[in-house]
Parts: C-alpha cells; sequence; structure tokens
C-alpha cells in the first residue's frame, strides 16, 4: 500500500502541493485529474523522487520512500516506473535496446554500457514488445516512431523493470485521440493483467471517467476529490476546473471522441 | 488618396505618434562605435586612406606571383612532404585534443559534476588555457621540446583541448533531461545516466565539432609552421622572406585547394554525424 502523509512541494513561495494525505490500494488504477498547474505532475514526481518533497511522508508498505538513498533509492525507482508525456526515450537508440533500459537496474554496468545484455533479457524484452504488437520494429531507431509507438516503447521499458506500481505522468497528452485509446488500453492491461498500481494523471475527465477504478482530484496543489468517478458531479467538475468547468463538462457530455484531447482554454 | 488612405490617416491623427525608427540606445551605441573607432585610428597614427597610397604596392607583389610555380620538381615534392606534414600535425593534434576534451567536458558540465567549486575551476583552467593563442602554445613547445612538427602538434593539442572540453559541456549542459529522467526513473544510476542519458545526445555533436576543428587547425598548422612548429608554414615563411612570392603564391594554393578539400568532406561527414531525419 501507497501510504502519502502530509506531503508539502513549495517552489519559491509558490505552494505546488499541499499537505496531500492518501493512501492507495495495490491494484488501483487511479486517476490523478485537475486543470494544469494544479499539481498533478509535481505530486506523481515527489513519489519516485524525481522531486523531493518539502514535507511529508511517503511509504510504501513499510518503506519510508521519502528517506531512501543510493542503492534503495535506485531500487524504488526500479519499482516504481514512470511513463512520461514526452516519452523519454533515448532517440537515437533503436527500440530494443531502449526497451532493455528497463533492466538497467538489474544488469551490471559494463553489460549494460556494452549492451551485452543477457540472453533472457532480450528474449523477454522482445515478448514485452510483442504485447504491444510492437515486436516488427525492434531494429528501427526510436526517433523514427510516431508518438503513439514511442509510448508503447516506453511502457514497455516500464514493464522490463518489473515495477510494482507506475506511475503514468500525462502519458497521452501528446497524442491524438487514437493513440490515446491505444496507451491507455495497454494500462489498464497491465493493471488488469499483472495487478499492477497505476497512477495516471489526466487531463481528459472523459478518459479519466472511462479508465479508473478511483479519481483523485487536484486543485491549487490541494486533493479536493477523492472517490470513484462516478461520485464525480458536474459541481465537483466546477470546483476542480473552476472557469474551465464548462468546457469539461461540455467536451465530454457531446464529444467523447475528442476527450484524449487538452481542455479548451476560455478564450 | 484611396478610400481607405484616408480613414487609416484620419484615425492615425487621434493616435500617439507611432515609435521612432532608431531608438536613442541605437543612436548611443552608434556614435559609441564611431567615436572608439577614430580613436583607434588616433592611437595606431594611421589615416584612413594611408591603404590607398600603398595599394600599387599591394598589386605589384599579386603580379609578381604570377605564374605561381613550386620552381623545381624537387621542390615541388618537398613542399608536398611539408603539406603532408602540415595535416599530420593538425590530425595529431586535434586527435589528443579531442581525447583529453571528451573527459573534461563531462567535468566541466553542471549537470554531471554537481560540486560547484570543482566545476568553477575546471571552467577558470579550460578558460585560462583557451584564452592563450596556438600560436603563443606554438613558441612555448618550441622551447620545451625542440623546433619541429612534435611542438606544432602539442601546440594545438593544447589550445583545443581546452575549446572542445567547453563546447563539450555546453552541450552536456544544454542536452535534452527527457532521456536522463527515463533513465533516472527507471533506476540507473549515475554511470547510466551518461552512457545512455546523455553520450547518445553529446556524441554526434562532439564528433562534428572535433572535425570543425581539424579543418581549422589545417589553417592554423600553416601559421605556426612560420614560428618553426615544422610543416609548410616554415617554407611559405622562407619564400616570403626571400620574396620568392612565385613560389609563396604557389604555396598557398597549396594549402587553400587542400583546406577547400577537407573543408568538402569534413562538411559532409558532419552532415552525416548530425544528421539524424525524425519522421
Amino acid at each position: 500500500m501507497l501510504v502519502l502523509e502530509g506531503v508539502n512541494k513549495t517552489f519559491g513561495n509558490t505552494h505546488a502541493v499541499q499537505d496531500v494525505n492518501l493512501s492507495i490500494e495495490p491494484g488501483q488504477f487511479i486517476g490523478v485529474i485537475g486543470r494544469s498547474g494544479a499539481g498533478k505532475s509535481t505530486l506523481l514526481r515527489m513519489l519516485n523522487r524525481l522531486g523531493e518533497p518539502t514535507s511529508g511522508r511517503i511509504t510504501w508498505n513499510d518503506t519510508d520512500v521519502t528517506a531512501l538513498k543510493g542503492r534503495d533509492l535506485r531500487d524504488w525507482r526500479r519499482r516504481c516506473a514512470m511513463i512520461f508525456q514526452h516519452f523519454n526515450l533515448v532517440p537515437r537508440l533503436d527500440v530494443l535496446n531502449n526497451v532493455l533500459l528497463g533492466r538497467v537496474a538489474y544488469t551490471p554496468f559494463w553489460r549494460a554500457a556494452l549492451k551485452a545484455w543477457t540472453r533472457d533479457d532480450r528474449a523477454m524484452a522482445m515478448a514485452a514488445l510483442d504485447q504491444l504488437d510492437m515486436s516488427g520494429i525492434a531494429a528501427q531507431r526510436a526517433d523514427h516512431l510516431s508518438g503513439g509507438q514511442q509510448q508503447r516503447v516506453a511502457i514497455c521499458r516500464a514493464l522490463m523493470q518489473e515495477p510494482e506500481v507506475i506511475l503514468a505522468d500525462e502519458p497521452v497528452a501528446s497524442l491524438d485521440p487514437r493513440n490515446s485509446r491505444i496507451v491507455m488500453d495497454a494500462l489498464q492491461r497491465i493493471n488488469r493483467h499483472f495487478g499492477l498500481t497505476v497512477l495516471c494523471n489526466l487531463h481528459s475527465l472523459d478518459l479519466a471517467r472511462t479508465y479508473c477504478d478511483r479519481l483523485i482530484g487536484m486543485a491549487a496543489g490541494r486533493v479536493v476529490f477523492d472517490d470513484v468517478p462516478a461520485a464525480l458531479t458536474d459541481d465537483a467538475v466546477r470546483e476542480l476546473y473552476g472557469m474551465e468547468a464548462n468546457e469539461v463538462i461540455g467536451a465530454a457530455d457531446t464529444a467523447p471522441q475528442t476527450g484524449a484531447m487538452p481542455v479548451p482554454m476560455p478564450a | 488618396m484611396s478610400g481607405m488612405r484616408t480613414a487609416f490617416m484620419d484615425r492615425a491623427a487621434a493616435l500617439p505618434a507611432p515609435p521612432p525608427t532608431f531608438s536613442r540606445a541605437a543612436v548611443v551605441i552608434g556614435l559609441g562605435i564611431l567615436i572608439t573607432y577614430l580613436i583607434g585610428l588616433g592611437v595606431l597614427g594611421v589615416t584612413p586612406w594611408a591603404i590607398f597610397e600603398r595599394l600599387p604596392r599591394l598589386f605589384s607583389i599579386v603580379l609578381t606571383m604570377f605564374p605561381p610555380t613550386p620552381g623545381s620538381e624537387a621542390h615541388f615534392w618537398t613542399y608536398l612532404e611539408a603539406l603532408g606534414e602540415t595535416l599530420a600535425i593538425a590530425f595529431v593534434g586535434t586527435t589528443v585534443a579531442s581525447i583529453f576534451a571528451f573527459p573534461l567536458g563531462f567535468l566541466a558540465a553542471r549537470n554531471v559534476i554537481a560540486n560547484r567549486i570543482l566545476h568553477f575551476m575546471s571552467r577558470r583552467v579550460l578558460d585560462c588555457v583557451r584564452s592563450v593563442d596556438t600560436l603563443i602554445w606554438a613558441l612555448i613547445w618550441i622551447n620545451v621540446v625542440g623546433l619541429g612538427p612534435f611542438a606544432g602538434a602539442l601546440a594545438i593539442a593544447s589550445t583545443d583541448f581546452a575549446a572542445l572540453a567547453k563546447l563539450m559541456s555546453e552541450a552536456i549542459e544544454t542536452a535534452d533531461q527527457g532521456p536522463v529522467e527515463g533513465i533516472v526513473a527507471a533506476g540507473g544510476n549515475r554511470f547510466h545516466v551518461i552512457r545512455f542519458g546523455l553520450l547518445p545526445q553529446v556524441l554526434p555533436i562532439f564528433a562534428s565539432q572535433a572535425l570543425y576543428y581539424f579543418e581549422s587547425n589545417t589553417r592554423s598548422a600553416t601559421i605556426i609552421g612560420i614560428v618553426g612548429a615544422g610543416g609548410i608554414g616554415l617554407y611559405l615563411s622562407e619564400m616570403i622572406r626571400v620574396l620568392e612570392w612565385q613560389e609563396a603564391a604557389f604555396l598557398i594554393l597549396m594549402v587553400l585547394a587542400t583546406v577547400a578539400a577537407i573543408d568538402v568532406v569534413s562538411r559532409q561527414l558532419r552532415a552525416a554525424i548530425i544528421g539524424a531525419p525524425r519522421g
């Protein structure tokens, strides 16, 4: 179980995340929603310590994540894989090796450095790619792929870490609606099939309602909603999105196929 | 006057005047440059038209250069060998510089070495070494290892390792942090981050810079030959000193042709290295 107690993060005078208390059961698919700047990314990045909390405590089972250092911290990062909005692959490296980079924490440095991965790791990487219908492009360079393909490669890399948690930071915000579905479906399969906990930042309410078991709504750094998607009423959406609320509600009601598009800004 | 013009002119009458074409700052800077230039002329004791009085002398030198000739076949082969030596100086110098610059670039990069003092020190040392011109390094090395191409190669290596290391460290600092975060988030350590997050990004830039330096060092190697660091420059200065303008012109043309050839080849190589077609 992942537990956050009184987690705060400030940048100068800005309170990016304020007094967040949450507990997350294993195997849940959780959507973190809210307008941009609400603190969703900052929150997620503190979970794998890409960002340091200013105060508060994060624990995983009995491990104090906020106190981890060196090898232990790297091992924790291995156990909670992250998927990024901009994929964060190594552009000049081929797909297979990008996927195999998910094994860095298991592999001696010299082997990784020479890309001398073990036969088993290479086979596993092909299988991971195959699961996302990507085994045919294993030899292609990552920067030659479309955004949707790159995100699927990034998911394969995450799977290679054999993680217990997946943190997805706006995984579909750079993708078109069709690819958004493909990527979200893949995350859902991983969640159901392997029982991994998935925490996913989403801008789109429509996607959040479709895929998540539980929604955590953030506004101005605070958690203002925490319930099943069915409980997310128009009033709750208004509190979450403020001025943008009508557009979000409208977009979700009238044009579900545009759900993956960023919420339009008021003119 | 068209209706549109009239309408706009009427509207403009009610508006504040448009901003001036030349801002006050631009006028001040322009005047500053002009005054500094005039003071400079005064300090050097030259008048802009002095050059015009001397132009006929330049023309007569250019005329005596024709036709450029190596003098004799024996000279030609000597010059060709010296040209080869100049190329070797440039190549060895640039290679040694690259070998030293590569690790140093990482040391001088803020996002690799977090220690501020170490970072500051390595930066300042590189700046000092870099600010000493190749020609001065050549004179220093000639006194250490004696006249000849070895001193030339050392001179080029000395200046350029610092210059390349600085470029390298800047390439590392401005590298895209995406792949770096990707590796960190997968549980990679500092070395994994350098190997996969940074190296693939900076290696092509570095290789392309090294090639460019080789190209420009072919010119530098000619110049340092003049002070006795080997190569074709030695013959060139000799021919100018004894006023053998035809042979000097031939040597200049040899260097020109070589630099042009290297320029073409290295431009294609650099394009091939950098060129990462996206799509």
